[in-house]
């Protein structure tokens, strides 16, 4: 099973609280079974005994997940020394082990089915190509447009989620074979650099695509040098990416804020907890309306309390996209629209 | 007895629970049975670390408000449903396991700031915030609950109140029960009441202390007032080495009896500073470590600082200097993490208990030689974390590194460590806990500490809760 490379995490997790206060899930919902502890507990009931796999109840669980990676930075942060207990990789290898007995629910299936029917292809030909990520393109097209105007010579690539989604919802083999298909189509174009504006493909094209003879950069990186400096001025309120900021440690949406002349003020209460409303599940309001609902109600409350009538920038695309669904009086751009 | 779910009374119950909460938050699917099962008691990590099954709540219920605790209490009241409140469950002594059943009450839904009352210092909030959720939004309005335990991550306020609780700065801005200016409670029998406003008072005995430390046996705590704190000034921190624990005792005591005000103490043993202080600050030396910090106005506390690094220098052996205290306070919870943290297969617990200055000593002797003659498995290290005027906390543990494979044997050699070892602390002049509470495995132990004053206790939980549903068969009273 895919589980058994993380029974030292399941060892470690299992009784361990100190993470909690940072799951996303757990903060929105109250449910003690969206921590990382109750996550490991259902795996070591699986190691004991697979037929714990076809639980419905564990399924849905591991499932509804936000996979905000906070947990896991948090821990990093105390195992300098060490390599932190990556219970990010635990919950996807309880996912692919879901999957691959055939136990994914009905509605994962015929979402990873849609997932699975790309079509790359490639506009223009230039040294920049641009992904045009679906999530971008149906969410939040004018970041899009943000972009298009301040680098009118990139070409595009767009059909499709290059894998990343699909990776998460644990069809591993299916990931790869999107995946196979987009670095065919990107190494057709011959760029150089491969521009990513959605947070979670970046991650997934890092570790998919390196060392393929193109940089892989995000938006905000690409931006900074074009973006002029010190056009804006005044606070703007800030919501960063899981995939960025727990994944890569990637800081580049902040600093192209600030570069552009904002005074950037993070989100929230504390840098450690997320905020981008189960981004890090890439999928999650597909299926879990409910749960994306409480995490959305979550940060808004907080935007009431200490931000109230003030505009959000999000990183990531997701975020915008389910943050306007359910709490569609609050204003939220891009980091792109707020540059542009 | 509950109805078997199968059958309809138990879905009258669940309908009237949903009611109340709402669907969403009336839950009785496996992972939350299974999450609400397990705390971190030792006991129930073995059983399941063994593959036993666990006793786990019939229903888990999340409530939004005071009046829905209320009322999901009466509902309790009239099927004889036991409740046990449930907030991090992060609680060592079993205190918030469900083992009859019946209803997990989990407050985490309870989790907002009120009020933050900048004139008088006190801020107002529900009890299922996760501390550290709380310590971060009282620091958005410029101050500090000064509350910061190892468990600031994981457990609730309620959970600190319902067991006393403390956390690294203690010995200058107190125990729960000093921080705590006035509460609101849903009592047994699902009426909601307030305790007094201040915390002194001569307005006849103080209900707020008598919720405090109740464990969910006496009501649930929805609301707190609490004492806040300015950020201070400057927060320093000196270790010292000393040849073996009695002399850093020694000084430990001359600090606080000499009346400086740190912010806190800890003085490690022999072996716990082989072994711990070691593993986590990289300081390999022979002796007993102590450290200690002062905060507030700059000033004062190099004042204070240099008053006890004068006391210290007396006896000590090496003077560590202020890198290593500042070391030992960043690196404060990290005790607490894996791998530093024991884990399983190991047997483990924490013989917390306090005692005077006068007592403690023999207190640590009296445990530790117990453990080691009638235990030669075990391991006996410990530290002493929280300071009083007049004594201090002991922070034992005990290790066995194999404990046998079957669990009942197991749990029964557990069991009896901690008979041996906290009969023996209150016989020198301890008591059974300082901060983690009584809970399932020391209730056995309440009745002999007590003694006649038990009943008082008794009759006090019999009149408040007079159907007995509220968290049965902890702190000694009784069972479902």
């Amino acid at each position: 099973m895919n589980i058994d490379k993380y029974l030292d995490i399941i060892s470690a997790c299992r009784f361990c609280f100190m993470c909690r206060h940072l799951s996303a899930n757990g903060l929105a919902t109250g449910r003690e079974c969206d921590t990382p502890r109750s996550h490991a507990l259902i795996a070591d009931l699986v190691r004991m005994d697979k037929a714990n796999l076809a639980n419905p109840d564990y399924i849905r669980t591991i499932y509804e997940s936000d996979l905000s990676g906070a947990n896991r930075r948090h821990c990093r942060g105390y195992h300098a020394d060490t390599n932190c207990y990556d219970e990010i990789g635990l919950q996807l290898a309880l996912r692919r082990d879901i999957v691959e007995a055939g136990l994914a629910p009905a509605e994962i299936n015929a979402i990873a089915e849609q997932l699975k029917d790309v079509a790359f292809t490639v506009k223009g030909t230039a040294d920049v190509l641009y992904y045009r990520h679906p999530c971008v393109d149906r969410h939040t097209p004018e970041a899009a447009d943000a972009f298009a105007r301040l680098a009118p010579n990139a070409a595009v690539i767009e059909g499709g989620d290059c894998g990343t989604a699909l990776d998460i919802l644990g069809f591993a083999q299916d990931a790869q074979a999107v995946a196979a298909k987009f670095l065919a189509a990107v190494k057709a174009a011959n760029c150089k650099t491969l521009v990513i504006p959605h947070p979670g493909a970046y991650h997934f094209a890092k570790q998919n695509f390196a060392g393929q003879g193109f940089d892989i950069i995000t938006s905000a990186d690409y931006l900074k040098g074009l973006a002029p400096k010190a056009a804006k001025s005044g606070k703007v309120v800030f919501i960063d990416s899981d995939f960025l900021s727990n994944y890569e440690s990637c800081n580049a949406p902040r600093e192209l804020l600030a570069a552009a002349g904002y005074q950037v003020e993070d989100f929230g209460t504390n840098p450690e907890e997320s905020y981008a409303c189960g981004e890090g599940a890439m999928v999650q309001m597909l299926y879990a309306p409910t749960i994306a609902k409480a995490l959305v109600e979550r940060v808004a409350r907080f935007a009431k309390a200490y931000y109230d009538g003030q505009t959000i920038v999000v990183a990531a695309p997701y975020t915008k996209a389910v943050i306007s669904r359910f709490a569609p009086e609050l204003k939220v751009i891009t980091v792109e629209e707020a540059i542009a | 007895m509950l109805p078997n779910s199968d059958l309809y009374p138990f879905q009258m119950i669940r309908s009237e629970l949903t009611w109340i909460v709402g669907e969403a938050n009336v839950m009785t699917d496996d992972a939350q049975k299974l999450s609400h099962s397990i705390d971190y008691y030792w006991v129930p990590e073995c059983w399941h670390d063994r593959g036993q099954k666990l006793p786990g709540p019939d229903f888990v219920v999340c409530p939004g408000t005071a009046e829905e605790v209320a009322k999901v209490i009466q509902v309790a009241n009239t099927y004889k449903l036991p409740v046990v409140p449930w907030g991090g469950g992060s609680g060592s002594q079993g205190g918030a396991l469900p083992i009859y059943g019946g209803i997990a009450l989990d407050t985490k839904r309870l989790n907002k700031v009120i009020s933050i009352d900048p004139i008088s210092m006190t801020a107002t909030a529900e009890t299922g915030i996760i501390t550290q959720q709380l310590e971060w939004e009282i620091n958005k309005a410029g101050y500090s609950t000064m509350h910061f335990p190892a468990s600031i991550g994981c457990a609730t306020l309620g959970g600190f109140i319902a067991h006393r609780g403390t956390g690294v700065l203690s010995t200058k801005y107190g125990k729960m029960e000093d921080m705590v200016m006035s509460l609101e409670v849903v009592t047994p029998t699902g009426e909601i009441i307030n305790t007094l406003p201040v915390p002194r008072h001569a307005s006849g005995p103080d209900l707020t202390q008598l919720f405090l430390g109740s464990e969910g046996t006496l009501g649930v705590v929805t609301k707190a007032t609490i004492k806040i704190h300015p950020i201070p000034e400057a927060r320093k921190f000196h270790a010292f080495l000393f040849k073996d624990m009695h002399d850093a005792m020694m000084a430990g005591a001359k600090l606080m009896t000499s009346r400086l005000q740190p912010c806190a103490v800890r003085l490690y043993d022999e072996p716990e500073t082989a072994r711990l202080i070691k593993r986590v600050l990289g300081i390999d030396r022979k002796g007993a470590y102590l450290v200690f910090g002062f905060d507030g106005p700059e000033r004062i506390v190099d004042i204070q600082l240099e008053e006890a690094c004068k006391i210290c220098n007396l006896t000590a052996i090496e003077d560590l200097g202020t890198e290593s205290g500042e070391a030992w306070w960043t690196n404060r919870y990290k005790f607490f993490y894996p791998p530093y943290m024991f884990q399983m297969p190991q047997a483990f617990g924490t013989l917390d208990t306090v005692a005077t200055f006068s007592n403690i000593e023999n207190v640590y002797w009296g445990m530790k030689n117990a453990v080691k003659e009638k235990f030669p498995e075990a391991t006996f290290i410990g530290h002493f974390s929280h300071w009083y005027d007049w004594g201090c906390m002991l922070y034992a543990r005990f290790i066995i590194e194999n404990p046998p494979a079957d669990p009942a044997e197991s749990v029964a050699l557990y069991n009896k460590v901690w008979d041996v070892a906290i009969r023996e602390a209150i016989r020198n002049g301890g008591v059974i806990n300082e901060h983690h509470g009584v809970g399932l495995k020391l209730g056995r132990m309440m009745k002999d500490l007590y003694g006649p004053a038990f009943t008082t206790l008794e009759d006090i939980k019999k009149t408040l809760d007079p159907n007995n549903i509220m968290n049965p068969g902890k702190m000694g009273f009784k069972g479902a």
